[in-house]
């Protein structure tokens, strides 16, 4: 009758016993990582500086678009922090595998198959967001060049256009709603160019007579002004 | 072609219409070309891109000009061509004057050469010039000059006051003084004479004229310099062959070659990019020589060669109306962009002026800001290309600023007027200093 009792128990510690040296080779992962991590950061941090990064960053904009989401660090330290997780989570990851457990290896293998689209959807916000920002400035200074009173909306459109087609990129990529998402945009650049043409057509019936009237009479009185 | 005429004009004509230019060295099918010409002492370079209209009346302006006044002297025109394609090339070969009577001039003329070739590289003034200086260096050309090819007002005499200063004085550099409108020229005079006179100390009335004389010397120089990928292939090229000789100590001076009348064109058609590549060769160049140019706390005179007069000039349309709202347009939508690449001070009387009555944009503002936008070049605050395209709008109020303060001036008072806007770059200049670092 005791055995009945006891053998469940003998076999549970038994099995802990056999996992016991799989568990401390995992710890003792995770701990080398915890340490490969701290060292990585702190050289990684030094190079940035050394190579410039947050004068660089702050100049091409990036670091205005991590400010805007709450991150106020410094490029460099941001670089090692970042550096610091993706060693210390792939010694973790490694850890894991080394427990030998079917269900979490499934899982660890599906995870790492994702973790690239992940990297290159954020790659692909930031370029998009710094692109976006570029042309819009490019398109704003442009038009204001050519006397356009629009050049600001004109600006806001080409910016969140590139910045659209950028987050529409981004989750096709994490294979979130792929079709729903292309729609949904092709829907929704549809209206705007289409609102904008109706209230181009009928709201600025007067304002477009004004332009042309301005336009037409700015060619009866000629600049003729040789600048160079 | 090779065209060899034995007539007493001994005139050839080499067109070279497969040549290329790659790095600095020429050719060999050009170099052949020019190793049958041998060594020349004078070269007048023409270039162009289609002005078939023009051309023609600059061609016998240049053959009139080195029949008269250097009659023993083997020289040679050049013209450095863009690919135009309305047969401009045609025109330049074809044009001869055949009979020099009628022009008082004694057939004594030694060998006049031509060599009509197209110019590779950047499109633009200034890669035409590099071939041009390329082929006087080949050579060994004595004395060269530069006129545009679209000039209705040049004259022979021309030819002789941008060369003869080389020849007979040994300067190096001869820079163009014009009788101009008090209207033309707006950004040689609110941007690049005030700013060249206050950086390096001459006074170099038209840095930017277009028309240059300069020896063999200085055309070598000019080639050693690696800046052909920049502005300076465009219309960069006249403020960086100035600057370039004024910085590197060359010997410079002046010629008054009376009115300077180009070809009608849309003149407001490319202003933005005009303005840009002028300016950023202007701000290039003061990265290039900041050494030399701190150094500097006063301003000399540069002597100015030939017989000045002055002559009528024909009226000028403005409409200063639509260049104060492309200012108050500038001001409204740029102001983001602004308050990075201005001071606070300089930004806010920006926009009390854009809402004042009369408007005027005083000197001293204007200096700053310019000085502004060479700090902002400088540490590169952002695109380059962004931050000299947002000087379009302002540059266009201190035109309309100066136009309106103008508009009732004569030409003596019109250059007190500028006198007075140089000096206030002068002044400001330690303002440029103190920020440079």
């Amino acid at each position: 009758m005791g055995s009945v009792f006891i053998e469940p128990f003998k076999k549970f510690f038994g099995q802990i016993a056999a996992f016991f040296p799989t568990l401390l080779i995992g710890l003792i992962i995770v701990a080398l990582g915890l340490a490969a991590a701290w060292l990585l950061r702190k050289a990684v941090t030094k190079v940035s500086l050394f190579l410039n990064i947050d004068s660089i960053s702050d100049r091409i904009g990036v670091m205005q678009l991590l400010q805007k989401s709450g991150l106020k660090d410094p490029m460099s330290k941001l670089i090692g922090q970042l550096v610091y997780w993706v060693v210390l989570l792939s010694f973790i990851i490694i850890g894991l595998n080394a427990l030998k457990i079917p269900a979490l290896e499934d899982l660890l293998t599906e995870f790492l198959l994702y973790v690239p689209n992940i990297i290159m959807a954020c790659v692909i916000l930031v370029v998009g967001y710094l692109l976006g920002n570029f042309l819009g400035r490019a398109a704003l200074i442009a038009s204001v060049n050519a006397g356009i009173a629009l050049s600001g909306l004109i600006s806001k459109f080409v910016k969140f256009t590139v910045f659209i087609i950028a987050v529409t990129m981004a989750l096709e990529l994490l294979g979130i709603g792929e079709d729903t998402v292309l729609i949904a945009f092709a829907i929704v650049f549809g209206g705007v160019v289409l609102a904008l043409a109706l209230a181009f057509g009928l709201g600025g019936r007067d304002a477009a007579k004004g332009y042309i009237d301005k336009m037409l009479k700015e060619k009866k009185e000629p600049d003729d002004i040789e600048h160079i | 072609m090779y065209n060899f005429n034995n007539s007493a004009k001994q005139l050839f004509i080499i067109n070279i219409q497969g040549s290329k230019i790659e790095g600095v060295i020429l050719r060999d099918e050009v170099n052949n070309k020019l190793k049958d010409i041998g060594e020349a002492d004078i070269l007048v370079g023409i270039p162009s891109f289609n002005n078939a209209d023009t051309i023609a009346h600059v061609v016998r302006a240049v053959q009139a000009g080195i029949a008269k006044y250097f009659p023993d002297m083997k020289a040679i025109l050049i013209n450095s061509d863009g690919g135009s394609s309305d047969n401009t090339h045609e025109i330049v070969e074809k044009t001869i004057i055949e009979d020099f009577q009628p022009l008082l001039i004694d057939q004594r003329q030694n060998i006049f050469s031509k060599i009509v070739t197209p110019y590779h590289g950047i499109p633009g003034k200034g890669s035409a010039f590099r071939t041009i200086f390329q082929i006087a260096r080949e050579l060994n050309i004595k004395a060269c000059a530069v006129v545009d090819s679209d000039l209705r007002s040049i004259t022979p005499e021309w030819i002789d006051l941008l060369i003869r200063p080389v020849l007979q004085r040994e300067f190096d550099f001869v820079s163009p003084y014009y009788l101009r409108h008090k209207y033309d020229g707006t950004i040689t005079n609110s941007i690049i004479y005030p700013v060249t006179r206050a950086l390096y100390g001459k006074r170099i009335r038209q840095p930017i004229g277009g028309d240059f004389g300069f020896s063999g010397r200085l055309a070598e120089y000019y080639l050693s310099k690696d800046v052909w990928e920049s502005d300076v292939a465009r219309f960069g090229i006249d403020i960086w062959m100035t600057t370039t000789a004024v910085a590197n100590d060359f010997k410079v001076c002046q010629s008054f070659l009376g009115a300077k009348i180009h070809a009608a064109k849309d003149p407001s058609s490319d202003l933005s990019a005009m303005l840009t590549q002028v300016c950023s060769s202007l701000f290039m160049l003061m990265e290039e020589y900041s050494s030399k140019w701190k150094e500097v706390t006063k301003t000399d005179p540069v002597p100015l060669f030939g017989f000045q007069f002055s002559v009528g000039l024909e009226p000028v349309n403005v409409n200063v109306e639509r260049m104060i709202s492309m200012f108050d347009l500038g001001i409204r939508e740029l102001s983001e962009l602004l308050k990075e690449i201005l001071s606070i001070e300089s930004m806010k009387e920006l926009i009390e002026i854009s809402s004042s009555e009369p408007f005027n944009m005083p000197d001293d503002l204007w200096a700053r800001i310019i000085y502004d936008y060479a700090i902002s070049f400088h540490n590169k605050i952002m695109s380059v290309e962004h931050i000299l395209k947002t000087l379009t709008p302002l540059y266009l109020g201190k035109v309309a600023s100066l136009v309106t303060d103008m508009a009732a001036s004569s030409a003596n008072e019109v250059e007190e007027r500028l006198e007075a806007l140089c000096q206030a770059f002068e002044k400001q200049k330690s303002y440029l200093i103190e920020r440079w670092e």
